[in-house]
């Protein structure tokens, strides 16, 4: 009995069942294992995008409670002219914080590339920007830009670069944006130059050897080995700037407080939901900064994005 | 023998008594016992209080608990983001504290929202008003919103050494003599701007308007909340041209147009920047100007009337309040504790009636005329006479024809955007005041 059970165990026959087995609970192994994954971004991020879908269609308020207002909050938030103005600064701040920040990054991470003395502190110095709460930062970059005793002023005033101080936030959109922008820059830029220094890291150094046997120069390899492979971390860098720049509000916040000027999506957002109560206005205006910002991050992946194989 | 027996026979009696006793206290209350819970009804309860302001000294609290039986779990929050808080869970009917703030300000919109349980059934409201001048500004048809914790109000403070050293010797009592003053302050070289506005797109210039409002002797608004402001004889409208002026003419440093109230009062008036601040918070000299650690001016900042049209002008009150959310989970302690916070000992104490151990940081000044009483009898806080006594006769609520409106918030963002706009030179004084005045007839259809 023990035998024949044995030898079923090892039977020819049985070999297909068995694969067969293997093959199933490897189909399935992947989802199991980001199962997890998928919950938490169902419950946290598909659910509240759906719901907030569905509300911007209600007249959810407490101080004037209506029902169904079919598309009326759309056409509110598009006939508001704060809300048109906030647009146009935000898409500002997506231009100069995507641009510059990518920028720095791959500029930064390629002089990282390289080994070093001291290149870990440089690193970790690196780092702390972006460790930095955005309020903290806000308020450091408030003095930086102070018109009365503020460092910017100081030392362009000692370079003979102005002949009085300046008031830097305010008084121009483009600069208020500008400099605003430059603060989260400051904060978002270590992230992208991580991502990128680990793209780089990643590439073989044969492929630099045999450049160099070839003749190749630094700007050589640069340009046709180093940034044609890094550019899935570049896109990952980039889609991660445009997100966070779409969504500025901290920075904004503490260094121009509600004034239009500066004034971002999200600040009106916020204004709308929790100054004025109209949360369906709120939820319309969210939604559309959802689908602006998806349709944004897909074209750049589109452009930037290649599938890389070493 | 029989003396034995007669102790042996006590003792069991005494025994089985004892006996008896526990078996009480294990099953029926006794009338010791009931009477103890009636005094704690709500002991082994833990309250949340959200707050943007500090707690009481903790040795406070610990009295308190020892008294009631109810532990207090005070959470410091920013003003905004208590606002988003109460706003958020309020309107999600998710508890999130079963105490938290209820400014002057917003008593329209709660009193619409209904997200706040009205305290009329824990405050004998007839027999607070005598006492609580500031109640009426959370109450509405009858309902009292909010209880007020403090008596904040806006007043003028000076630095009497730099006007002693500009050679003023009489400190100004009009607008016009104020405006002088500053002037002179600047032409010797005293400061260079030495008067601080908030100009900042933020509430605090909102609050800084209607006080200079009121210095030129009027009102933001009428009954209905009809626009006051739109003539240009009105006082609202040279109020705003004076603020602008002030700003453009160099009289206010560049800086405070991205200031917000407090960063005037901190980095401006404490470390003397500046000599005045027309709009200032009461219980700063004693909390800010005269903490050496905080202060470069202590002993020279002194609170004065505001300087009116013709004569002394009014300070508005700028009172905080509390409120029980109506999903708190603990109504009743909560009550409980608002009432020990209210009470005129403990209002006395918070302003240091016995000294800083039981000061609450910042506190402006007690919210019952009888403390403030305890506190001038007292005498041991710093200007207190002076502040009560302008308490006692100028202060008025900021609108005096019925409490803020539910759409105050866009008002005052309306206020403040267009303030600072023109203080910018991006709009004229008389394009501001439309705007405001678009924004009001606007939200009140």
């Amino acid at each position: 009995m023990q035998k024949e059970a044995m030898f079923r165990k090892h039977s020819p026959q049985d070999v297909p069942v068995q694969s067969r087995l293997n093959k199933e609970r490897s189909a399935v192994l992947p989802y199991v294992l980001i199962s997890p994954l998928i919950l938490f971004i169902g419950a946290l991020a598909l659910y509240p995008t759906v719901r907030t879908f569905v509300e911007s269609f209600f007249g959810v308020d407490p101080l004037n409670p209506q029902g169904f207002v079919g598309l009326q909050n759309y056409v509110s938030v598009f006939n508001n002219p704060a809300v048109i103005y906030s647009w146009v600064n935000t898409f500002l701040y997506m231009a100069f914080g995507t641009g510059l920040s990518t920028l720095v990054a791959v500029l930064v991470a390629l002089g990282l590339r390289v080994n070093f003395r001291g290149r870990a502190v440089v690193l970790a110095i690196l780092i702390l920007p972006w460790a930095l709460p955005a309020i903290t930062e806000g308020i450091i970059w408030a003095w930086i830009y102070d018109p009365s005793f503020g460092v910017l002023n100081s030392i362009l005033h000692s370079l003979h670069l102005i002949s009085h101080y300046q008031l830097w936030i305010s008084g121009n959109r483009i600069l208020t944006v500008f400099l605003i922008e430059l603060v989260q820059v400051w904060q978002m830029t270590p992230l992208s130059i991580i991502l990128i220094l680990a793209g780089l890291q990643s590439i073989p150094d044969e492929l630099y050897e045999a450049a160099r046997v070839d003749g190749a120069g630094l700007l050589r390899t640069t340009f046709t080995i180093s940034l044609p492979l890094v550019r899935p971390s570049i896109a990952v860098a980039v889609v991660q700037s445009l997100v966070a720049s779409l969504n500025v509000f901290d920075q904004v916040y503490v260094l121009n407080a509600n004034a239009t000027t500066g004034s971002s999506i999200m600040l009106q957002t916020y204004n709308i939901t929790f100054q004025n109560l109209n949360f369906g206005e709120g939820y319309a205006l969210s939604f559309i900064a959802v689908l602006i910002t998806m349709a944004i991050a897909l074209g750049l992946l589109k452009i930037t994005y290649r599938r890389v194989e070493f | 023998m029989r003396k034995v027996k007669v102790v042996l026979a006590l003792s069991l009696v005494s025994l089985s008594l004892t006996g008896c006793g526990s078996y009480v206290a294990a099953g029926k209350p006794n009338a010791a016992d009931a009477a103890h819970r009636s005094a704690k009804p709500y002991a082994g309860q833990t309250i949340t209080v959200l707050f943007p302001y500090n707690a009481p000294p903790r040795k406070l609290l610990a009295q308190f608990t020892a008294q009631t039986g109810i532990k207090v779990n005070w959470t410091v929050l920013g003003f905004a983001a208590t606002w988003a808080k109460i706003v958020s869970a309020s309107s999600a009917n998710t508890y999130f504290a079963d105490l938290t703030d209820v400014d002057w300000s917003r008593v329209g919109q709660y009193y619409r929202t209904k997200w706040f349980i009205p305290l009329n059934k824990y405050f004998n409201v007839k027999s607070l008003r005598s006492d609580v001048p500031q109640l009426n500004d959370f109450m509405v048809n009858g309902q009292l919103v909010g209880m007020p914790i403090d008596a904040s109000l806006m007043l003028t403070t000076v630095n009497v050494k730099d006007f002693a050293r500009a050679g003023i010797t009489r400190l100004p009592t009009t607008i016009a003599q104020y405006t002088t003053d500053l002037r002179t302050l600047q032409r010797k070289g005293i400061h260079a701007h030495p008067l601080g506005i908030s100009f900042a797109a933020q509430e605090g210039l909102s609050t800084y308007w209607y006080e200079v409002t009121g210095a030129f002797g009027g009102s933001i608004f009428g009954p209905g909340y009809k626009p006051l402001f739109t003539s240009p004889s009105s006082a609202g409208y040279r109020a705003m041209q004076w603020m602008v002026n002030a700003y453009k003419s160099g009289l206010v440093p560049t800086s405070d147009i991205n200031m917000v109230d407090y960063q005037v009062q901190q980095s401006q008036m404490a470390l003397h920047r500046i000599s005045s601040v027309m709009s200032d918070y009461s219980g700063n000299v004693g909390t800010l100007y005269n903490v050496p650690s905080q202060s470069k001016v202590v002993g020279q900042i002194k609170y004065i009337p505001t300087p009116g049209i013709k004569g002394i002008g009014p300070n508005l009150g700028n009172p905080d309040g509390m409120g029980i959310p109506v999903t708190a989970k603990h109504p009743g302690a909560a009550a409980v504790f608002l009432k020990w916070f209210t009470s005129p000992q403990m209002q006395a104490d918070f302003s240091g009636l016995h000294g800083p151990a039981d000061e609450i940081l910042n506190f402006p000044l007690p919210m019952r005329l009888s403390s403030m009483n305890m506190l001038q009898k007292a005498n041991k806080v710093t200007q207190v006479n002076e502040m009560i006594m302008l308490f006692r006769q100028h202060s008025r609520p900021v609108f005096p024809n019925g409490g803020p409106p539910p759409w105050y918030p866009q008002f005052s963002n309306a206020v403040y955007t267009n303030i600072h706009s023109a203080a910018l030179g991006q709009e004229s004084v008389a394009q501001a005041i439309q705007a405001i005045s678009n924004t009001v007839n606007q939200l009140n259809h």
